[in-house]
């Protein structure tokens, strides 16, 4: 059995935690003091924001698909859910119900709807394991994307709503990156509750875990639920920015896609990874796929292959060494390069079949 | 005495297969019971009953006078029973501390314990077992990169993490190095005669439970072939029926098939009591650590 | 009572299109354990290679579907040596993930090359037969019908007879021990994963004159795929059959009863089922290749 080598790795872990800390602190002063600056447009603010949109939303596909180990393949329909369940409220358009209610209930309950209908379909989708959650979850989100196009009276159809125009850039940047911060430091402190080292067991053995006390239908239905209210809270912001909704832009399977991409390319399971991955790759996306309009699915195709066979850990994976590896989610245990030690002295044998 | 575990005609089938066919145990507090058979007797689907992994077909489970039949698992073990597994199940991407610190007593915990950081007492106790399972030096190695031997032993510490009254030990011995093995016994001797906790041991290894229990049940086919103690176990006829059958079946042991992954039960260490009664002395099995095929 | 026939009718027709729609899905999963996530984008393209043969050279899809399943059969053994091979034996989330990841790539090649129009190639074999008043049999589906029933029991005996199918359900019963008696896995893989992309690739082809051909038609014709095998059983043929009949009776029936229901709800419909399915018996209702259990505990 191969022990610590390389000297205190403990030490090595807080150099590289000091080195993430000072890099996120300067990001976010630039962050802050960007709109300030005379020569920053409403067009950068509104980039940013949907950065920091496609941040969060990555962040809550981290808290199911990376800490609990359930892979959501639906996790947009809660930020298509937030975004019509605002709408809904909000507009004041003929096709709609005209309910006409000020934005900020709006929105709160915009994502609570998210939120309990989260509760609701986690409650029987989460009683399935590995790939037939995943596909339970792309299936949710598929259904009820038809449903909103069909009940019309309510979601104004294919037509979709509009919403009255609502234009300051700047607070709506504020806000989001507000949420993105206490986001991210809600799941950093999350993963250190026993709360949070809970949902970690679930991940690695949810047998086990279930045995040594831990309800884990309750912990990973509350966990799910809370990261469909979050989600459905930046797509209740989104719609009221965007001043309009229909079924095909409110619901797409992009910002799932992004999500568990931006998640794989920082590394799945850790705090840092989906905000890392997702600014990356929405950079990425902004520099490069806007020059080749055609060939972004084409190179996001090919991307994600490649990062899912070559940099299974993720870019903090290359820092830290305690993020769960991808490969070694869902049974297929200790078969990643990086991570398995032989033991000689227990002759294990892996199977897997 | 009541019976701390009291467990009436429990019934669990799967298909056509009968893996346990009306089963009567008990255990009282503070005792130690063994629990042997042959392969496929439905030891560790009996087990999975009692702790309420698998659901029971019919039958009454009572633990400390609450019938547990209808419970799910973790509130089995909040009550105060835990376990192990044949199969290892430890977190393997956590550290053996870590390990440790998610085997607690969930049960007492209140919210603002819950989303709380895990607190100096409990880390306290988690290093003094892990001490006292040889671990100590290991506690910040990830649990994964542990031989099958110290994976038992971490499984064992994190049974006793949650200061049970009942723990039901599933292969305790296979894979552990001989010398350990008698240390393990002691611990489980001090951990029984200090807290009073109750032991039911699945075991392969008869010394082993020769040496621990006061009180033995044999399972053969799912039923209740025998029960007393260690000596008259040993001496009884149809025990060592149900374990040699036919004279030409302990060959068997040699070159044995690899048996059915679906199986529900057993399949390590076939024949150790063969090779305990012949006085071998046998005690590891080098099957240990296998691991379950994912379905 | 003739609309009930009617939807009867309907229901038996569609469910042959699913059969066939399902059949490679189910048998490179059962004996692969590669859940083929770019399942519905093989069967797209299948479906513009019968709509080219159709629009260029005046070819009809039934004439043109064994081209088009000896140019998958090739197709797919590419993507086999290219990319399957690799995530056979991997956690199902990176074989999901990379099959995913070719999923767009078709999509977007398709979109790409062809616009994201709609298409629909011609076929000789249209229009409907009338049994009675308002009791119809859409003809393009009833011989789709009957090429799906052809192809599931030409399958069911290849499985069953051949040495290559017995090779093929020996290494999906259990890896390690064909392998020591001595079946090549890696041909058994390949062949299958290739077999499994033509059978796919024919499913296209003879549904391009019924389904919009289009580069995004893929992904609710993975799910529906998804939805059957898991119900039915992992690469069981005949439960395939069983599957995708219930599937189709169930939409068929749900459009005869509930008002306004587009071939979009039935998306629904067969997920709600699928959901339903899964968890009350997880192990499927049919007696699979593989044995599965989707439920955590």
């Amino acid at each position: 059995m191969r022990r610590e080598a390389a000297g205190d790795p403990g030490s090595r872990e807080r150099a590289a935690g000091r080195t993430v800390g000072a890099t996120a602190l300067a990001a976010l002063v630039v962050l802050v003091v960007l709109p300030l600056l005379p020569g920053t447009s409403n067009a950068t603010l509104l980039t940013l924001t949907l950065m920091l949109t496609s941040i969060g939303v990555a962040i809550n596909w981290n808290l199911t698909g990376g800490f609990t180990g359930y892979v959501d393949f639906g996790h947009a329909v809660w930020f298509g859910i937030g975004a019509y369940a605002a709408a809904i409220l909000i507009s004041l358009q003929s096709n709609g119900p005209q309910v006409g209610w000020h934005p900020v209930p709006a929105i709160v309950v915009g994502a609570l709807v998210a939120g309990v209908l989260a509760a609701a379909i986690g409650r029987v989708t989460m009683r399935l394991k590995g790939p037939y959650f995943s596909i339970a979850m792309l299936g949710t989100f598929v259904a009820v994307r038809e449903i909103v196009r069909v009940w019309s009276p309510l979601t104004g159809g294919g037509v979709g709503l509009t919403l009255p125009p609502y234009l300051n850039r700047e607070l709506f940047y504020y806000l989001e990156l507000a949420l993105v911060v206490v986001l991210a430091a809600f799941t950093w402190w999350l993963r250190h509750t026993r709360f949070g080292a809970a949902l970690v067991a679930i991940r690695e053995d949810e047998v086990g875990a279930e045995t040594r006390g831990i309800d884990t239908t309750r912990f990973k239905t509350a966990v799910f639920s809370f990261a469909g209210l979050s989600t459905g809270l930046f797509g209740a912001l989104w719609a009221y920015q965007n001043t309009f909704v229909d079924p095909d832009i409110a619901f797409v399977e992009v910002r799932t896609i992004d999500a568990v991409m931006g998640t794989m390319l920082g590394g799945l399971g850790t705090v840092a990874g989906p905000i890392l991955g997702a600014t990356v790759l929405y950079w990425l996306r902004e520099l490069l796929w806007a020059n080749l309009l055609d060939y972004h699915l084409l190179t996001q195709g090919v991307l994600l292959i490649v990062i899912v066979l070559f940099v299974p850990r993720g870019l903090v994976g290359l820092f830290d060494r305690r993020g769960a590896s991808l490969l070694e989610l869902w049974g297929w245990k200790g078969r990643s390069r990086g991570l398995r030690q032989s033991s000689a002295a227990g002759g294990e044998v892996e199977a897997a079949s | 005495m009541t019976a701390l575990l009291e467990a009436r005609g429990v019934v669990k089938r799967f298909g056509g297969l009968t893996a346990v066919g009306g089963v009567d145990i008990s255990v009282a507090a503070g005792e130690m019971v063994g629990l042997v058979g042959p392969n496929g007797s439905g030891k560790t689907t009996l087990f999975d009953c009692l702790s309420r992994v698998q659901p029971v077909d019919a039958g009454l489970i009572r633990f400390g006078g609450v019938d547990i039949t209808g419970l799910r698992a973790h509130d089995v073990a909040r009550l105060g029973m835990s376990r192990t597994f044949q199969i290892i199940r430890v977190y393997r991407d956590l550290s053996v501390a870590e390990n440790m610190h998610l085997s607690i007593q969930w049960g007492a915990l209140g919210v603002p314990e819950l989303f709380a950081r895990t607190d100096a007492a409990t880390r306290c106790r988690a290093d003094e077992l892990l001490d006292l399972l040889l671990l100590g030096r290991l506690r910040h190695e990830r649990a994964g990169n542990l031989s099958g031997g110290q994976r038992r032993l971490l499984e064992i510490g994190m049974s006793l993490m949650s200061e049970p009254r009942l723990v039901l030990l599933d292969e305790a011995t296979s894979g552990v190095n001989p010398t350990l093995v008698a240390d393990i016994a002691d611990r489980i001797r001090a951990v029984n005669s200090e807290q009073q906790v109750a032991f039911l041991l699945v075991e392969h290894n008869v010394q082993f439970v020769a040496d621990l229990c006061e009180r033995v049940v044999v399972l053969d086919q799912g039923a209740v072939l025998a029960e007393g103690t260690p000596g008259e176990i040993m001496r009884d006829p149809s025990v060592i029926e149900a374990y040699f059958g036919d004279p030409g079946e302990g060959a068997r042991d040699q070159n044995r098939v690899p048996s059915d992954p679906g199986a529900p039960d057993e399949r390590v260490g076939e024949g150790s009591l063969h090779r305990s009664l012949a006085g071998s002395g046998d005690a590891a099995d080098p099957d240990a650590g296998r691991e379950e095929p994912v379905s | 009572m003739s609309y009930f026939a009617q939807a009867l009718i309907n229901g038996v027709a569609l469910g042959g299109m699913y059969t066939i729609l399902v059949l490679g899905f189910s048998v490179i999963w059962g004996v692969m354990g590669v859940i083929n996530l770019a399942h519905g984008e093989f069967v797209m393209v299948g479906a513009y290679l019968a709509w080219m043969a159709s629009d260029f050279w005046d070819v009809d899809p039934f004439v043109s579907a064994p081209v088009v399943f000896c140019v998958m059969v090739l197709f797919g053994y590419l993507v086999q040596r290219l990319l399957v091979n690799r995530i056979i034996n991997r956690s199902s989330l990176v074989s999901l993930l990379v099959m995913f990841g070719v999923s767009i790539i078709l999509q977007s090649v398709m979109k790409v090359s062809f616009s994201a129009d709609f298409r629909l190639a011609n076929t000789d074999l249209d229009g409907a037969w009338r049994l009675a008043d308002r009791l119809t049999i859409p003809v393009t589906r009833f011989w789709v019908l009957v090429v799906a029933v052809g192809v599931t029991v030409a399958l069911s005996l290849f499985l069953g007879r051949s040495r290559l199918g017995k090779s093929i359900r020996a290494a999906a019963q259990n890896r390690e021990a064909a392998r020591i008696v001595g079946v090549d896995i890696d041909k058994v893989y390949a062949v299958t994963f290739a077999l499994c992309i033509g059978l796919t690739g024919v499913a296209g082809a003879l549904i391009s004159p019924l389904l919009a051909v289009q580069p995004f038609q893929g992904p609710p014709l993975t799910l529906k795929a998804f939805a059957i095998t898991a119900m039915a059983g992992l690469g069981s043929v005949r439960g395939a059959l069983g599957g995708a009949m219930v599937l189709g009776l169930v939409e068929a029936m749900l459009a005869l009863y509930v008002d306004r229901i587009g071939t979009n709800l039935a998306v629904v419909a067969s997920f709600v089922l699928l959901v339903a399915a899964l968890v009350l018996r997880p192990q499927g209702i049919f007696k699979g290749l593989r044995h599965v259990d989707a439920t955590s505990t």
